[in-house]
């Protein structure tokens, strides 16, 4: 599994020069906590826009939340905003926002990515993809020329230096959604637990093999180590109605089965 | 058939069928059969014709007993399946000889078979399973339109021919999805034959599923949609096929609260299937107020059955048949179409179940004992089948059950042994209940069909206020209104609510004023209720207010209730509301109560008042707030679904600490839906 496969790839993000006021609008609307700030693109949300018609967005920052409610804090304890400072609503989003430097490609795989959000105890990566000059200005044809010739015009922007682009976010959400998925549990099927001693995959193999032969269709296996080093049980997600025919193999081998997990 | 002929008939001979109730049943649908090996055989059908005909309860040759059927068309598949999915359905009905395809076209067929659910042992390509397939949806969308009188289901000389009931045993095929075969399903005839009607006419439908395993696909074309209600009673899918049918799956945007399941426990009995039946379906039927009924008569809820778990007998099996008679004649004037469905202790269980359907619904009595030359003819196929079948139990973990060969209609109470977490069983069966009564019931509703209580009477507000004590009498005042004066009156005694009758625009809850009305009068039946109402001098009731304690999601709280109040949409604007509830919480208990009120966006006539959900909300807490009531955050689930919903609280002076700190860490507690 990696990144690209379970991120969010239908963003709603805000520009840095948006008011906070409109970055929390946005949030509440929502019902989330973390906003990706952008430059380019074509506006707040484009997600529903075909592909092609889509500007590449460059990445920012990350505005979460919590960053909002700190400037909210502050001034409140202030007791209003600070001496040349506008009210919260009005300030600009690149004055609170952080540069979110932990940050993944599309390619990397879901564990490196979960061990991070878990390790360092984060929300949310933004996925991004470093762009470089001369395939941008091939693949977007004609508008990237004109942007080439913008960046000529303006030779200090450094139109070299590969700028990062925002292909997408990772969030506990997406990791849990795939989670759910790795289980099986979006397609019809039934539960089979099938334990395993001392790791020994023997019988998982055993049973894969049987339910091969028998035509029955595998949504899922999930053989994890839970608890210690070994996965104890492996986790079968069989679609089918009929699992009888499938049961009565592995009696005949010896192999012990349940439907319900035992608890360790 | 006119009457006098009828009369005749019946005088002729005792085995005639009444007119109204057909029974669709083509031969053409035998051949939906996936092999000798294969669970679903259609010699199950075959058994049920012969046994209905040889106990001369229907027969195939009386035209009046059945309808002519035809396959559904290409346009009428569409509209639950994707044209993509029938397609390959057509392609690989084609009977193909393996050996004069190319390897190309082999593959091609392989990659249809996989992307569309076939590649499988449950739904194996059939030779011909999209003509047999077809005309099994075809029935049940001409029998479904012969109940609705669209032209689809054939003309009738007049409004007495045209059929009330119809039974499709073939049909129930619930498993199958737009783009999917799944669970020995190819097309979903009841979606088809539901989403004709939806199309067709302006009725509702009501979709009972009495199959032990979830009726997914059917759900799932509806979830969405509010003119069908979907109610699934299974077994739980957290083990068994196909997985899905939590209580929390109930529906999504406009169809919220439209979809309805009952997980229940392996190995549940009848007595706990039918309480918990009881408990939830009728309340939903008079909420949702359907103009017709389509049921799915699953046998495989049977003890015998060999793919699942739950542990019905006959009796359970005879009490869905009837409940659904019932409701169709109670709340859609008659109209009921029966699906078969599932069903795989072929010869013992399923002709007897489908024949006490075909008896229920045409009003015929079955003998006690089965036709002797049929079990004579059966019985050896089930002989045959008998060692595998014991081995397939002993498999999926189900007691062998009773080797013998069923003489009866009815099942013998020896055959079964009880099972030995019987009360652990009915136990989270009866909680399983109770939580989807309390998601999916709006509260005037439960509390007309409030179940027995188990909270110490001590606490119930019988006790508290001593309402119903002889020497208690009622109060009354009159209110002068703009339109005119309206009598207020608390505690009133079911003989009260039979002298009124209901405005016309008194339907929040039950749709119909009439069916209002017979809600108030169970509510004023129930000893633990508390009903005031607001009528006119000419015996309108034009406003009601509801006592009720707390329901289960409540339970182990002491002198909590729940607070309703409607008023008819005749009688809006006139601060009638305001001075209902004022007079209603006029207790001289009311400081040691706890009471709260839920708004749910979802049934507020948001539409008719001409104002926005947000609006509403601030009107409804304005009301309450001038009974000293408060807004509560909190994490009941019913109340968080949506941000317009709110909860208000009032937590009487005298009601002391530690209860009421009880009362709001429930409201606060992280909703622990296993509790319950």
């Amino acid at each position: 599994m990696i990144v690209k496969e379970i991120m969010t790839t239908e963003l709603i993000t805000v520009a840095p020069d948006d008011t906070l006021g409109h970055a929390a609008n946005l949030l509440r609307q929502y019902q989330f906590h973390h906003l990706p700030v952008v430059r380019g693109g074509n506006g707040a949300a484009t997600w529903h826009w075909p592909r092609e018609k889509r500007e590449p967005l460059i990445f920012e920052g990350l505005l979460t939340s919590q960053d909002i409610d700190m400037a909210v804090a502050l001034e409140r304890e202030n007791g209003g905003p600070a001496a040349g400072q506008e009210p919260w609503q009005s300030r600009r989003v690149v004055e609170v926002m952080h540069r979110a430097l932990i940050r993944v490609t599309p390619s990397t795989t879901v564990a490196a990515a979960a061990l991070l959000l878990v390790e360092r105890n984060l929300n949310c990566l933004p996925v991004i993809q470093y762009e470089t000059a001369e395939p941008l200005v091939q693949a977007a044809g004609g508008s990237a020329s004109e942007a080439g010739a913008e960046s000529a015009s303006r030779p200090s922007e450094g139109w070299q230096e590969s700028r990062p682009l925002l292909v997408g976010l990772l969030t506990r959400s997406d990791l849990l959604t795939a989670l759910a998925r790795s289980l099986g549990v979006f397609e019809p099927g039934m539960q089979l637990v099938i334990p395993l001693r001392h790791g020994n995959m023997h019988p998982l193999a055993r049973a894969l093999t049987l339910a091969d032969e028998l035509r029955i269709g595998v949504r899922s296996v999930v053989a994890a180590p839970l608890q210690g080093i070994f996965p104890r049980a492996a986790t079968l997600r069989l679609g089918t109605i009929n699992p009888a025919p499938l049961l009565l193999r592995l009696q005949e081998e010896g192999i012990a089965y349940s439907f319900v997990d035992q608890e360790v | 058939m006119g009457f006098a002929k009828r009369k005749r008939r019946m005088a002729q001979s005792a085995d005639v069928t009444p007119a109204r109730a057909r029974l669709l049943f083509d031969r053409l649908e035998l051949n939906y059969d996936f092999g000798p090996e294969h669970p679903l055989q259609a010699q199950r059908l075959a058994a049920l014709i012969d046994l209905l005909e040889s106990s001369g309860l229907w027969n195939q040759a009386d035209r009046q007993a059945t309808l002519p059927t035809r396959a559904a068309t290409q346009a009428e598949l569409e509209l639950v399946h994707t044209p993509e999915y029938i397609d390959a359905v057509k392609q690989l009905s084609v009977r193909v000889n393996s050996e004069q395809l190319s390897a190309e076209e082999m593959h091609k067929r392989e990659h249809l078979a996989l992307d569309y659910g076939f590649a499988e042992g449950d739904t194996p390509p059939l030779p011909g399973m999209h003509e047999v397939a077809a005309l099994i949806a075809g029935s049940s969308l001409v029998g479904l339109s012969a109940i609705m009188g669209l032209p689809e289901g054939g003309a009738f000389a007049d409004e007495t021919e045209r059929p009330l009931h119809v039974f499709h045993p073939g049909g129930g095929l619930h498993h199958a999805w737009p783009a999917r075969a799944s669970g020995f399903c190819v097309y979903n005839d009841a979606a088809v034959a539901i989403a004709h009607v939806l199309r067709a006419s302006e009725a509702k439908v009501l979709y009972i599923d009495f199959d032990a395993h979830h009726g997914d696909g059917v759900q799932k074309a509806f979830y969405d949609e509010p003119r069908v209600m979907t109610i699934s009673l299974h077994e739980t899918g957290r083990y068994l096929f196909p997985g899905t049918g939590d209580v929390l799956e109930m529906g999504q945007g406009l169809g919220r609260g439209y979809s309805v399941n009952v997980p229940l426990q392996p190995f549940t009995e009848d007595d706990s299937y039918i309480e918990v039946m009881e408990a939830i379906i009728a309340p939903l039927v008079v909420s949702f107020a359907p103009d017709v009924l389509v049921t799915v008569h699953g046998c495989d809820t049977h003890a015998w059955d060999p793919l699942t778990h739950l542990s019905l007998t006959m009796r359970g099996i005879q009490a869905q048949i009837r409940l659904a008679h019932q409701l169709a004649h109670s709340y859609c004037q008659g109209r009921w179409l029966a699906l078969g469905g599932g069903g795989y202790d072929l010869y013992r269980v399923v002709p007897r179940a489908w024949g006490l359907v075909w008896a229920e619904m045409s009003e015929q009595s079955v003998p006690e004992q089965l036709p002797e030359a049929w079990v004579n003819r059966w019985r050896p196929a089930w002989l045959k089948v008998r060692e595998q079948e014991a081995e397939e139990q002993k498999a999926m973990g189900i007691q062998v059950s009773s080797g013998h060969f069923p003489l009866t209609f009815a099942d013998r109470r020896e055959d079964f042994q009880p099972q030995p977490r019987r009360w652990e069983i009915s136990h989270t069966n009866r909680q399983t209940a109770a939580l989807a009564r309390h998601l999916l019931l709006s509260s005037s509703i439960r509390q007309a069909f409030r179940r027995p209580r188990r909270v110490s009477p001590m606490t119930g507000l019988v006790d508290l206020l001593h309402l119903r004590g002889s020497d208690t009498p009622s109060r009354s005042t009159l209110l002068e209104t703009a339109k005119g004066p309206v009598l207020l009156r608390d505690f009133c005694p079911p003989s009260m609510v039979e002298r009124l009758r209901a405005d016309a625009g008194l339907h929040a809850f039950a749709r119909l004023p009439e069916r209002e009305w017979q809600l108030l009068l169970n509510i004023a039946k129930s000893p633990d209720c508390a009903l005031t109402l607001a009528h006119t001098p000419a015996g309108e009731i034009v406003g009601q207010v509801t006592l009720a304690p707390g329901d289960e999601w409540w339970e182990g709280l002491d002198n909590v209730y729940e607070v309703a109040i409607e008023v008819s949409s005749n009688w809006r604007g006139l601060h009638l509301a305001h001075h209902l509830l004022a007079f209603a919480l006029e207790l001289d208990a009311l400081e040691d109560m706890i009471l709260f009120a839920v708004g749910l966006a979802w049934h507020w006539d948001t539409e008719g008042l001409g104002m926005s959900m947000y609006r509403y909300r601030e009107l409804i807490t304005h009301l309450f707030a001038t009974q000293g009531f408060v807004e509560y955050p909190t994490n009941e689930p019913n109340v968080r679904m949506e941000p317009a919903n709110v909860f208000l609280a009032r937590i009487g002076k005298r009601v002391d600490a530690r209860a009421s700190s009880r009362f709001l860490s429930r409201v606060m507690s992280t909703p622990n839906l296993a509790r319950l």
